[in-house]
């Protein structure tokens, strides 16, 4: 097989995800103002567009896809991740985002198969 | 007929070819469902084929399980299922005998781990090929080694919540004592006790906090004395203030004017008021001669020469400005053809403007006429006068007025305002029957419509009278040595009467006093660097006169004061030679005319142009002074002359 083929396609490119999240997430949320009622949509919605795209890609990973909302309330946030993998293989992408109104925080884990 | 058995044709047409297109839907019905059937059978196979696969697959796994790997390389299992997600990871159809296969979402979701949920769960993955690339990856080097990734953070930083806190603490209230009595007893206390708090402040640094005062307190604070006196006085001041804007800290006892009398008379004594120009009118023009208005006190008429930048426009301009209101604009624009040399407001006659040209021609101009040219024009001939006209006057009385020109010919004409084609006298100013006198400047001393004097350009200044026995040339004033550039008349009117005196101007860098029972001045002040090109004597003040000079400085001589220096003097603006200098007929306005075309107006202050009583006496003493000293000086060649 075309070794440095599939390393290319196998490869978790981290910019061609998190653009994917980015136009997820101006999608879904746009410049909406933080409704309780509607966020839990949101999410799911953001989570849902993702992995759409990112399957759509065709690449042989496992993706997880995780989408946090917090209101701009003045309030102070603090997160941490870590993952034991395959360094070469596997990768993972982070985008904070944020509007006027909320700050959204999506996290994209890719697991080579 | 015809149509109707072709309409019947075309009707079975239709039916035929709608039973055509059905049996041929029935076919393609039929059709497919044989396909169906048949892909279903080789669907039935490839399952077959498939699950092989899969079976096979498994095995290798569990090989894999079996092998004595670190435990990490497992199966991947399967941990947890969210069910919502798992409908949207159908891939992509096969075959459409897979959708048959429904995604097992709901009853794989409980189920545990087992091969045959692996194997059909995992269907995206049909594809043999990338079978193959899982066989290789699970078979192969994929034992590589993990590790831990870097720590992903993320955080938000909260925003700080401003709060302000703002006590108010309510003074605590003492216990008032009721009877009148004490509160004086706390008063007076009161007083020891600051005294005793401040020293304790002193030694011990402590701060002593104000406190709030009682309605009692200020009370008796606003009737006591010092508070009356200090109240009294201030509410005079602020009356003073609201209602004008003059000087309000005046003290008409005299007491700060006696510390501060030569700062304070310096400070506000000549000050710029405004200036006129005019862009088109009186740029690159010199300011010939300046007049104002006797009828209306605001007015300012001013003569300018040619412009030679600009020979295409009249030579001889003449504006009217006005000083009441705040425009740049002159009220009145006159020309003539030639340049206007001097300029006045006719005296008895409110709408008439008179100007002496270079070329001899008196004009007149009138603002009730739309023109802007001379309404009547004296005739250039020899009855009139051919040299540049720098006198013109109009002297008499309402009645009986006379205009009175003089050009540097030496000839003198008089003229009625009503009639310029002829002057009703003319006469040549000779002096010692042989010499013409070339006059540059004349005065007439107050009230006086016969005699006068003029000035002329070889210095000397000579007495005329218009006439009498006399008539002509009288006396000659010797002193100045080079031209004489103007002369003015005392005019001031007072209990003493000097209008005997007047002074003259010249380019020998002199202003001189003269009596006219003197033929030598009885005063020179020496104090200019340049050409002295005009004097006038304040029209209220007996002792004040102002001169210009070519560094564009403006003196204002007061005699009372100093005779040496001027008491108040300023550079214009620019430094132009200044050509010109009246004085308004309030005497507290002085117009200075430029070599540029600006005419600037200067306020004088109250110390300096308002006369006190005693100014008249003061300036009796100060002549005779005067004389005293000149008479110690020159006795050589005084000649008293009779009045």
């Amino acid at each position: 097989m075309d070794d440095d083929q599939s390393a290319e396609e196998t490869a978790f490119v981290v910019d061609e995800v998190s653009s994917i999240v980015k136009e997820s997430l101006e999608a879904v949320i746009g410049r909406n103002t933080y409704e309780h009622k509607r966020v839990n949509q949101w999410t799911s919605g953001v989570v849902e567009q993702c992995l759409g795209q990112l399957s759509k890609l065709g690449k042989p990973f496992k993706y997880i896809v995780t989408c946090i909302i917090m209101q701009k309330n003045g309030a102070g946030l603090q997160s941490a991740s870590s993952c034991f993998w395959d360094n070469t293989t596997d990768g993972s992408c982070t985008v904070r985002w944020e509007n006027k109104h909320l700050y959204c925080i999506v996290s994209v884990f890719g697991l080579a198969i | 007929m015809a149509d109707r058995s072709d309409l019947k044709a075309e009707l079975e047409r239709k039916k035929q070819r709608l039973a055509q297109i059905r049996e041929e839907k029935k076919r393609r019905e039929e059709e497919r469902k044989k396909k169906e059937m048949l892909q279903r059978t080789e669907n039935v196979s490839e399952d077959s084929d498939l699950d092989r696969k899969r079976r096979e697959t498994e095995a290798l796994l569990q090989s894999i399980g079996i092998s004595p790997e670190p435990p990490l390389v497992q199966p991947l299992q399967l941990l947890t299922w969210d069910t919502c997600y798992f409908h949207y990871l159908v891939p992509t159809p096969m075959s459409p005998s897979s959708q048959s296969v429904s995604p097992p979402s709901e009853t794989g979701s409980q189920e545990s781990i087992d091969g045959g949920t692996v194997g059909r769960t995992l269907q995206w993955d049909t594809d043999p090929s990338a079978l193959q690339l899982l066989a290789d990856s699970v078979h192969g080097c994929r034992m590589q080694r993990l590790g831990a990734s870097k720590i992903v953070q993320i955080d938000f930083m909260p925003k700080e919540l401003v709060t302000y806190c703002k006590e108010t603490q309510t003074p605590v209230a003492s216990d008032q004592p009721e009877e009148e009595e004490d509160e004086e007893l706390s008063v007076t206390k009161s007083e020891p006790v600051p005294q005793q708090l401040e020293e304790e402040s002193s030694q011990e640094a402590e701060e002593v906090h104000p406190r709030e005062l009682t309605n009692e307190e200020k009370e008796q604070i606003v009737h006591s004395e010092d508070f009356l006196f200090f109240f009294d006085r201030s509410i005079r001041v602020m009356e003073r203030v609201l209602a004008e804007d003059t000087d309000i800290f005046f003290d008409y006892s005299g007491r700060d004017m006696q510390d501060k009398e030569g700062d304070m008379q310096a400070g506000s004594n000549l000050s710029f008021n405004r200036h006129f120009y005019d862009e088109h009118w009186s740029k690159h023009r010199v300011v010939t001669s300046l007049d104002w208005s006797p009828q209306y006190p605001e007015l300012l008429v001013a003569s300018y020469n040619t412009n030679e930048d600009a020979p295409h426009e009249p030579d001889g301009v003449v504006l009217v400005w006005n000083m009441k209101f705040k425009k740049m604009t002159p009220e009145y624009i006159f020309h003539c053809q030639s340049s206007v040399m001097s300029v006045g407001f006719a005296q008895f006659h409110p709408n008439l403007v008179i100007g002496g040209t270079y070329s001899g021609q008196i004009a007149l101009w009138d603002n009730r006429s739309h023109r802007r040219t001379p309404v009547q024009r004296t005739p250039l001939s020899a009855t009139a006068h051919t040299h540049p006209v720098y006198c013109v006057n109009v002297v008499g009385t309402q009645n009986a007025n006379n205009l009175i020109t003089v050009s540097t010919d030496g000839k003198m004409c008089s003229w009625s305002l009503d009639m310029l084609s002829q002057p009703q006298e003319s006469m040549e100013l000779i002096y010692n029957k042989s010499k013409p006198v070339a006059v540059t400047c004349m005065a007439f001393p107050a009230s006086d419509v016969n005699n006068y004097v003029v000035g002329s350009e070889e210095g000397t200044v000579y007495t005329a009278s218009r006439h009498g026995s006399k008539a002509g040339i009288g006396e000659m004033f010797d002193g100045h040595q080079g031209p004489v550039t103007g002369i003015s008349c005392h005019n001031a009117v007072g209990p003493v009467d000097f209008s005997h005196l007047f002074t003259t101007s010249s380019f020998d860098w002199t202003v001189k006093l003269w009596s006219t029972k003197h033929n030598k001045p009885l005063y020179s002040f020496e104090d200019n660097a340049d050409y002295v090109y005009d004097v006038m004597w304040s029209p209220v003040h007996p002792a004040l006169f102002a001169t210009v000079d070519g560094n564009g400085r403006l003196d204002l001589w007061n005699l009372n004061n100093y005779t040496e220096v001027p008491s108040a003097s300023v550079t214009v603006e620019g430094g132009c030679a200044l050509n010109r200098v009246r004085w308004a007929s309030g005497g507290r306005e002085v117009a200075v005319g430029d070599s540029e075309g600006r005419v600037w107006i200067y306020d004088v202050g109250e110390q300096l142009a308002v006369p006190h009583t005693d100014d008249w006496s003061k300036f009796a003493r100060t002549l005779m002074e005067i004389r005293a000293n000149r008479g110690d000086g020159e006795e050589e060649g005084v000649l008293e002359l009779p009045a």
